[in-house]
């Protein structure tokens, strides 16, 4: 199963690059694999969308479907 | 979702120019119903963070959520008000100090719409617009902006 993985702002810099692919059954999952891949995220504070929407609780995922890390918005 | 007209586009390559803000208005004056422009403009702050002074904002955005997301504000603020016409542009890439990076721009037959819907439409923008702006320092370091509003989980 394939996830692509977006990540923006200091996400990125954590860990490296902007879009890659992962697997991971559901939301929760993914985030619990990529903080122990990247400790730094850890204290940091970010949202998820998928597949362009922001989710509030764990949402499965299939393959195919497009995951974001969301660091705090800044625009304006 | 899926039939929705076109997104007009609002992104912009680096700061947007004062003579751009000018031409915008001067456009509207073949509208002859609009009694009123209400406009915000962001303009970069030289914000001292830590002793270092911020000279640009290098902003990024998550583009196609982005433009859903202006989208989804352009229609709500239609429904709200009563809109001649608005007009929403955010700068991407580099934007020095002192430049505008946020230009909203509504128009209206009356003066209270329009005011009320460049308010809401601003704030919107900031608390869920996925953009990101790195502060830049004049040593190259940089820290990453936080509005007030986050979306949080």
């Amino acid at each position: 199963m394939a996830i692509k993985l977006l990540t923006f702002g200091q996400i990125t810099e954590i860990i490296g690059q902007s879009e890659s692919a992962v697997n991971a059954l559901d939301s929760d999952a993914l985030k619990a694999q990529l903080i122990r891949q990247f400790p730094g995220l850890k204290d940091l504070h970010f949202a998820i969308a998928v597949n362009k929407k922001l989710i509030s609780k764990n949402t499965d995922l299939k393959d195919g479907d497009t995951v974001a890390l969301l660091p705090p918005f800044s625009g304006g | 979702m899926m039939e929705e007209k076109k997104a007009k586009k609002v992104f912009v390559k680096g700061p947007i120019s004062p003579l751009f803000v000018g031409e915008s208005i001067a456009k509207h004056s073949t509208k002859q119903d609009i009694g009123a422009h209400s406009i915000f403009l962001g303009q970069v702050r030289n914000d001292i963070i830590d002793g270092n002074a911020v000279v640009a904002i290098d902003y990024s955005a998550y583009n196609e959520m982005a433009e859903e997301k202006f989208h989804e504000i352009r229609e709500d603020a239609f429904q709200k008000y009563s809109l001649t016409c608005m007009h929403i542009y955010h700068s991407l890439g580099r934007v020095e100090a002192g430049e505008i990076s946020l230009f909203v721009f509504t128009s209206s037959i009356h003066r209270k719409d329009a005011m009320e819907a460049c308010t809401y439409i601003v704030e919107r923008i900031k608390e869920q617009a996925p953009v990101w702006g790195r502060e830049v320092f004049d040593d190259g370091r940089h820290v990453w902006k936080q509005n007030n509003f986050n979306e949080t989980q």
